[in-house]
């Protein structure tokens, strides 16, 4: 059985606009699938159906054993807290320390009163002590979250989700704001978590380059519908132009 | 190809109309100015200054006639450059390079202004005889010779009034901040925009807050003092509503204004709403929140001293009973303390919100 399936996925927003139109793929444990497309292709919205920030208009989203769009309130959260997210915009709590930023990763195991008060166990600060060494960043546990560069943000970000001990990891263009070199770290510590800790990756990505070196199978959005999907290798110079269309050029980061 | 088409024949059907409204409009600012002009002439000028009168009388037939010279003026200035309403609704085009002032009808709207400036040195009857006249000259003499000998024997009751009049500031800046931040949160157009429900409940506290801060605290004051009597209560609840208003306003704005990608990446870990709003909404509004709190505060302490002139006590109504008696030395020392305590409050504030940036 997959780890995830989604079947059929459409998601039509309110305002009309068709940004999925039935997609279907499906995740086994241990890959690291990459969502290539065009900016407004419908990356985005795949990964925030997948975890139900937004509701899906049709089709199903199977995780394990639980359609995830069936779900609601306590039941729904539970399952959200064994995925994991991170953005382009890091979206990292401003003016608190990395330290917290990172134990707000495990709010769905805490009470909320606990939570409000900040009463986190000492079980929970070392975990959170250890997923910043796995990211090198543990002698900034201290520090204000945005005092940090873009990229250190992005690690603290990685840090926050494998606090949730996520099966599945959803990265939203996680380097689209980030120049190459940094680009290259906050991916290899992404190759990192799927191949040491096993936690499967979903990663939405601009750059074929990336794509070769880090995906262990790719699919292609366009105009929210799959266009195709394969071994990052066998994509050619064919399949690049039906992607991104009859002009584009590769443009390689390295 | 098409949809060029499209837009042209739209911009040809919608074009007259959009035209022909704004004539219309053009047409009702001119006759609205050009009554006024003629009322303010046939006042000022004839009445005021050629018929010498002191007293001016009102009567509804004046009104009405200077309407209907105003409005078969406009109509017949309104297809000429000299028509005020349309250099107003961009009827008018100004040439690049042109100046604006040689535009008959920008003229012509500062006509209007010098007129009504006219109207109002007359009306608030301005007149330096009587500013530099001997009789104000001792008058002022002597008052200012009293405020600047205060008497401090009365120093004492002044500091307690003083107090009293801080503390009202604050019980009611106090009592307004849970008030206003939990009422913030459905005055936030944001949260509140996704269901009819939500929305009419955002409408409903919108339209009352903008009631309630409307009507100055001076009046709520005098409203109070007619309902819980005369003292620092009324002037402690008045000062609590107006703050309660402004405050959710100030606040709700904070809300509206953050970013949601926390409050994405908060859901997305699969936190309780209670933990969203707590770790994705407040660490973006707390800063904000406080800095407005204090500035309320400063401004209620500056309000209070006001409302206590209407009988919402502490030093301010202190001050009106000396004022009344008369006693100049006595309002000196008020007076000074009443600046003392402002100057205090605006300083510390200032010096607090420049440290919570
Ligand atoms: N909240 C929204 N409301 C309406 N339309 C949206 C919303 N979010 C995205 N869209 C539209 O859906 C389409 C897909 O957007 P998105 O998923 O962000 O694409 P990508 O991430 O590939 O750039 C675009 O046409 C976009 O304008
Ligand atoms: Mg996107």
């Amino acid at each position: 059985m997959h780890l995830l399936t989604a079947d059929k996925l459409v998601k039509t927003y309110p305002n009309g606009t068709q940004a999925l139109k039935e997609v279907s793929f499906s995740v086994d444990e241990g890959e690291f699938l990459v969502v290539i497309g065009l900016s407004g292709s419908g990356k985005s919205t795949l990964l925030r159906c997948i975890n139900q920030l937004h509701p899906v208009t049709s089709g199903t989203i199977q995780f394990e054993h639980l359609a995830l769009n069936n779900l609601q309130g306590k039941a729904l959260r539970q399952q959200r807290s064994r995925i994991g997210m991170i953005f382009q915009q890091f979206n990292l709590i401003p003016r608190k320390t990395v330290l917290t930023n990172v134990l707000a990763g495990a709010l769905a195991s805490t009470p909320v009163w606990k939570s409000l008060l900040g009463l986190y166990s000492a079980e929970q600060k070392r975990q959170a002590m250890k997923y910043l060494s796995i990211v090198g960043l543990d002698h900034k546990a201290y520090v204000r979250a945005d005092n940090l560069s873009g990229g250190q943000q992005q690690r603290v970000a990685i840090a926050r989700a494998l606090m949730q001990q996520p099966k599945i990891l959803l990265a939203d263009e996680p380097v689209a704001s980030l120049d190459p070199a940094t680009s290259h770290s906050v991916m290899k510590y992404l190759q990192k978590i799927n191949q040491e800790l096993g936690v499967t990756v979903i990663c939405n990505l601009h750059f074929l380059s990336l794509v070769r070196t880090y995906a262990t199978r790719v699919i292609a959005l366009k105009d929210g519908s799959k266009v195709y999907e394969g071994s990052p290798t066998d994509i050619d110079e064919q399949w690049f132009q039906t992607i991104y269309g009859e002009d584009a050029v590769e443009v390689s980061i390295n | 190809m098409d949809k060029n088409q499209d837009v042209q024949e739209q911009l040809h059907a919608t074009m007259p109309v959009t035209r022909y409204q704004a004539t219309i409009k053009a047409w009702c600012i001119d006759a609205v100015l050009w009554s006024y002009s003629v009322l303010v002439i046939y006042k000022l000028v004839y009445q005021s200054w050629y018929l010498n009168l002191r007293h001016l009388d009102f009567s509804w037939s004046e009104p009405l006639a200077c309407g209907i010279a105003g409005i078969i003026v406009a109509s017949g200035l309104i297809y000429t450059r000299l028509s005020v309403g349309k250099a107003i609704t961009g009827l008018i085009e100004f040439k690049d390079g042109e100046s604006l002032f040689r535009t008959a009808a920008v003229r012509l709207g500062l006509v209007f202004l010098l007129l009504t400036f006219l109207a109002g040195l007359q009306v608030s009857q301005v007149s330096m005889r009587e500013f530099f006249s001997d009789s104000g000259l001792t008058g002022a003499q002597r008052i200012f010779t009293a405020l600047l000998t205060p008497n401090m024997s009365i120093f004492e009751d002044a500091l307690f009034a003083a107090i009293e009049t801080v503390y009202m500031a604050f019980i009611a800046t106090a009592f307004a901040i849970p008030v206003a931040f939990i009422l913030a949160f459905f005055a936030a157009r944001n949260l509140m925009k996704h269901s009819a429900l939500s929305f009419a409940i955002y409408a409903t506290v919108r339209f009352f807050m903008n009631l309630t801060r409307s009507i100055e605290p001076l009046v709520w004051a005098i409203i109070f003092s007619v309902w819980v009597g005369i003292g620092p209560f009324s002037g402690m609840l008045a000062l609590f509503l107006h703050s309660v208003a402004s405050l959710t306003k100030l606040y709700s704005e904070q809300i509206e204004a953050i970013s949601d990608g926390p409050v994405e990446a908060m859901t997305a870990t699969g936190a309780h709403p209670i933990q969203v709003i707590w770790y994705g909404v407040v660490p973006q509004i707390v800063l904000p929140y406080l800095s407005y709190t204090i500035y309320r505060w400063d401004i209620n302490v500056r309000m209070a001293t006001v409302i206590g002139l209407v009988g919402g006590g502490g030093i301010g109504t202190m001050l009106m009973q000396y004022q009344g008696l008369a006693r100049w030395n006595e309002v000196g020392t008020l007076v000074i303390m009443i600046a003392a305590i402002v100057w205090i409050m605006d300083y510390a504030s200032a010096k607090i919100r420049a440290h919570l940036k």
